[in-house]
């Protein structure tokens, strides 16, 4: 299956739909959840206060959540609004949450109107993520904000804004251009030079990525250095394919060094591919099914042939013919 | 949006220098309850001190005005950025107060940057950017 970033504007492919998959995916939230506090850790930000923190790329909000757990203040942006809808809806259950269980005059805010998303309130979906382990922040609202924004555009701040950025799984999309106009470079360096401007001095970023190829690396790497930064790739679990993860982690410091990537194979959940959201793509020497019957050398597909793809078209949900004494019959003469 | 996120906000486009903030033009405002929960309020105040030196005093007073809060005082002094009740108020304006619906303007170039169900709308064409 080809990356998401090869089938069109991010957008696009982070549709209403796709949002949602994403955002229920469990394997997805902790995988996320999992490169988040790595992210966090690498930041090494200054402990016993509440950070101003910008998440680059926040999609559904799962980072911003984590960044909440931890007791920061974060503003997040993102190219698709649908995503961002996810977001708010996280962000609507939460408020919702603390509403009730503060103070009595629950739902009714002094001021004039109320909130539109209002029919949230009967969404007993489930809030898998978080809300177990950390105690602390649980009753609080939520301390996030959203923005719809392309950071191809570079980043709409004044300089000096916030105590550090993190980016998950987002970055590579800069890489690849979806209109005539789009220069992936010229992109990178506005979204670094940005980057470069936003942040308060003595403050980090740490942007986790998948590059497809190591010149991407490269590039991304080149452009964050061409604007001043100090900083590294630190790669965790570099010969496993699957759990390998990139962060470029940047300073203003210029004696800092990256750190070097965890390497045993001590995080579980990283061990699994990152499979996006396409729930049909497997591994198929890992495949329970059996192997598929073998069609006729030369011209014409087999009766155990058609039969197998036809089961593997029903366990895929979609719609097929029964099967009758007439499937994959030899016809008489030629349609 | 929070009156935190419109304090930073900027227009970065090419034809705009971006020293102003945006002005705000609400349609539909919410004030969130502070927090009751009195645990939280030593993380509110140190978050707020440590903020307070690089904060945009000038934007922060226009963008509450401008969401119907007159209370903050003109000018912080050495002995209100100490003051506990001063600070919790100042938290309390910058993180509960939102813009649900609403429109952001570039004040230089008239740029206008809408507001919908708290989200900013700031997407620029490439045609916009530098």
């Amino acid at each position: 299956m080809s990356r998401p970033e090869l089938t069109g504007h991010a957008s696009l492919f982070y549709n209403a739909k796709e949002a949602r998959k994403y955002d229920s995916s469990s394997r997805m939230v902790g995988i996320q959840r999992e490169i988040t506090e790595r992210a966090i850790e690498l930041l090494k930000l200054p402990p016993g206060r509440p950070s101003f923190i910008l998440d680059v790329g926040c999609g559904s909000g799962l980072s911003g959540q984590v960044l909440e757990e931890h007791g920061h203040i974060w503003v997040g942006c993102d190219v698709s609004r649908d995503m961002l809808n996810m977001a708010n809806e996280r962000i609507e259950r939460k408020r919702e949450a603390s509403a009730s269980t503060g103070d009595s005059d629950a739902p009714s805010d002094d001021d004039d109107e109320e909130d539109e998303m209002d029919e949230d309130d009967d969404d007993s979906a489930d809030d898998d993520d978080g809300e177990t382990k950390r105690n602390k922040h649980n009753e609080a609202p939520s301390p996030g904000d959203l923005l719809h924004h392309d950071m191809g555009t570079g980043l709409p701040f004044r300089p000096a804004s916030f105590d550090a950025c993190i980016s998950i799984s987002a970055l590579q999309w800069l890489c690849y251009s979806n209109t005539k106009e789009q220069i992936p470079k010229k992109r990178l360096m506005r979204f670094f030079s940005s980057l470069y401007q936003v942040l308060r001095r003595g403050a980090r970023a740490v942007l986790q990525f998948y590059p497809e190829t190591s010149e991407h690396a490269v590039l991304i790497s080149e452009c964050a250095a061409r604007v001043g930064f100090a900083g590294g790739i630190v790669v965790d679990y570099p010969n496993s394919t699957k759990a390998k993860k990139h962060y470029l982690v940047l300073s203003f410091d210029r004696a800092y060094k990256a750190p070097e990537g965890l390497s045993g194979l001590e995080g579980a959940l990283l061990n699994e591919d990152r499979a996006g959201v396409r729930v049909a793509d497997k591994d198929p020497k890992k495949g329970k099914k059996q192997k598929a019957p073998r069609k006729k050398k030369g011209v014409g597909k087999t009766k155990e042939w058609i039969l197998h793809k036809k089961e593997t078209q029903r366990k895929k949900g979609k719609e097929t013919r029964m099967d009758t004494k007439y499937t994959g019959r030899k016809r008489p003469t030629r349609f | 949006m929070r009156l935190l996120t419109h304090n930073v906000l900027r227009n970065n486009s090419a034809t705009s220098t971006g020293a102003k903030a945006l002005k705000i033009t609400p349609i539909e405002v919410r004030v969130d309850e502070p927090n009751p929960d009195s645990s939280t309020h030593e993380r509110e105040t140190t978050f707020v001190k440590s903020l307070l030196p690089s904060l945009d005093w000038e934007t922060l007073l226009s963008g509450a005005k401008a969401l119907g809060l007159d209370s903050l005082p003109p000018v912080v002094t050495p002995e209100l950025a100490e003051d506990e009740g001063f600070l919790r108020a100042l938290y309390h304006v910058l993180m509960d107060v939102h813009l649900v619906n609403g429109m952001l303007t570039c004040e230089e170039t008239g740029r206008e940057f809408p507001v919908s169900d708290g989200i900013v709308n700031m997407m620029l064409e490439e045609s916009e950017c530098r």
